[in-house]
């Protein structure tokens, strides 16, 4: 019924004997559960998690439920969480009351413990189904209005053979973008970018991200400009100055193929080193880049290198969720880790399909962050 | 979240009091810590000594205060980062944006 993600609840209540049976029954059905004895408590709580529903009891000392409810509608970071009213009240003024301040339902305390369970799992799975549909809705408006910030397909580079990988943290779409730009014959630029932040408020920022990109782009082969420090110079300075985008910060890893040269510069703004693999010595080179975090100074220090890969040689650019996991232990990101993992598959000759499916896709339920990776091989 | 542990002439030292930095509470510790830089006026050093795992929402919230501080002539110095943290911060270069040090000590030596 309920979706993979693990959901997490909060439950309000002065009984704490009722709190730990109501607990323990939602933890046996898979949805973590949070727990607050009085609306203070669990105000406090909600400065530091957003559980995915509350339910709260109605009568408690101090703050009652509908007084406690007051306080989340208030605030619009919790206005929006599916609220239940729990209570041994059955009292039409108080549930009209409740309804006004937008209570999805009620549960009385004398319903069996696993109906109340079931019936906090369908509204998960409501709610979820509704996100589900307003999330399609989006996506296929910015199709509608050709706004893309994974492209479809990639470019094809006499010598090269490109490829990539995109997923999207828990499906939602977030600030990851990459774009692929044929600008001539000789030229093609691959732009990979993370946006700091997660979801839908960084999804928003990658098309004004990547529309700079492009345009700086753009305007340096007008100007026969064609050097990515300069690029990425350009698009620091025009972040720095807008009011929107000076408050958020961006990576960009900027890669330019000459066709004719067979060569690559490249030039990073706070991006993780690009791992290049060695067919000769079959290792993993790092090569990094100077410059920092776009939007961040106007200064940003953008120097670039020349990368030369002879033919089986491959190039790896990626975003901070690939060297990001988490174990028992926790979280973690550990950038060796990920490159010894991917070592093994590049030895043996596995083409990128198979490393995708591999190691990539089994290693989707252990992250925590959109995941992208793109991957240059040199075929000549 | 945050927890003042020194409040001295020209400095406040403070403590990251979670070990997951990330989406959930980076809003949360930008609005705090800001408010801290408008009330006290002081140079700012964060020990991270909790902080096991940083995303990169709170990151940017940790520049958002560098940047909010830099403005009002004051200096941001973190201390106390675990090797992961510290590993993840110098490659992607945020060691040259902010100054940092092993610990609060160490950090006293700077100001």
């Amino acid at each position: 019924m309920m979706s993979a993600d693990l959901k997490k609840i909060l439950l309000v209540d002065d009984n704490q004997l009722f709190l730990k049976i109501l607990s323990q029954a939602f933890k046996k059905s898979g949805i973590e559960c949070l727990t607050a004895e009085s609306g203070r408590e669990a105000l406090d709580l909600l400065k530091t998690v957003t559980p995915d529903a509350i339910l709260s009891d109605y009568e408690m000392p101090e703050m009652n439920g509908i007084e406690f409810r007051q306080h989340l509608m208030e605030d619009v970071e919790l206005n929006n969480i599916p609220f239940v009213f729990l209570t041994h009240v059955t009292d039409k003024k108080l549930m009209i009351e409740g309804l006004k301040l937008e209570a999805i339902d009620y549960v009385t305390k004398d319903t069996p413990v696993n109906v109340i369970v079931s019936k906090l799992n369908n509204l998960l799975y409501a709610v979820h189904k509704q996100q589900e549909q307003s999330k399609q809705e989006l996506k296929k408006a910015a199709e509608a209005l050709n706004v893309r910030s994974v492209p479809n397909k990639v470019p094809e580079i006499r010598g090269f053979e490109i490829n990539f990988w995109h997923k999207s943290y828990q499906d939602i779409p977030g600030g990851d973008f990459i774009d692929f730009i044929q600008v001539n014959e000789r030229y093609s630029f691959i732009v990979l970018g993370d946006i700091m932040g997660k979801r839908w408020k960084a999804w928003f920022f990658t098309f004004s991200f990547l529309s700079y990109v492009r345009a700086a782009i753009r305007f340096g082969i007008l100007d026969h400009d064609y050097s990515v420090s300069s690029i990425l110079k350009k698009v620091n300075n025009v972040i720095c100055l807008d009011d929107i985008l000076k408050d958020i910060l961006s990576s960009l890893s900027l890669l330019m193929i000459d066709n004719q040269t067979q060569e690559i510069s490249y030039s990073g703004a706070g991006d993780l080193p690009l791992l290049h693999y060695e067919s000769k010595t079959a290792k993993f080179k790092k090569i990094s880049s100077d410059g920092l975090l776009l939007g961040l100074f106007s200064d940003g220090n953008y120097t670039e290198k020349n990368v030369h890969l002879e033919k089986d040689d491959q190039l790896f650019i990626f975003t901070d969720g690939m060297i990001d996991f988490s174990d028992v232990t926790g979280k973690k990101s550990d950038y060796n880790f990920f490159a010894e993992q991917l070592e093994p598959y590049v030895n043996k000759k596995y083409s990128f399909d198979d490393i995708k499916t591999n190691l990539f896709k089994p290693a989707i339920a252990t992250r925590v962050d959109d995941c992208s990776i793109i991957n240059i091989y040199k075929t000549s | 979240m945050i927890k003042i542990i020194k409040d001295e002439i020209n400095h406040l030292l403070i403590e990251i009091t979670v070990t997951e930095a990330n989406l959930d509470n980076s809003d949360l510790f930008k609005s705090q810590v800001t408010q801290l830089l408008d009330r006290h006026k002081k140079n700012l050093i964060i020990d991270l000594n909790t902080v096991d795992y940083i995303d990169s929402s709170f990151l940017g919230a940790l520049v958002a205060i560098l940047k909010h501080a830099i403005a009002m002539k004051l200096e941001v110095i973190l201390v106390g980062l675990k090797k992961d943290v510290n590993d993840l911060l110098m490659l992607i270069r945020l060691d040259k944006v902010f100054k940092i040090y092993t610990n609060y000590e160490d950090a006293l030596t700077q100001l």
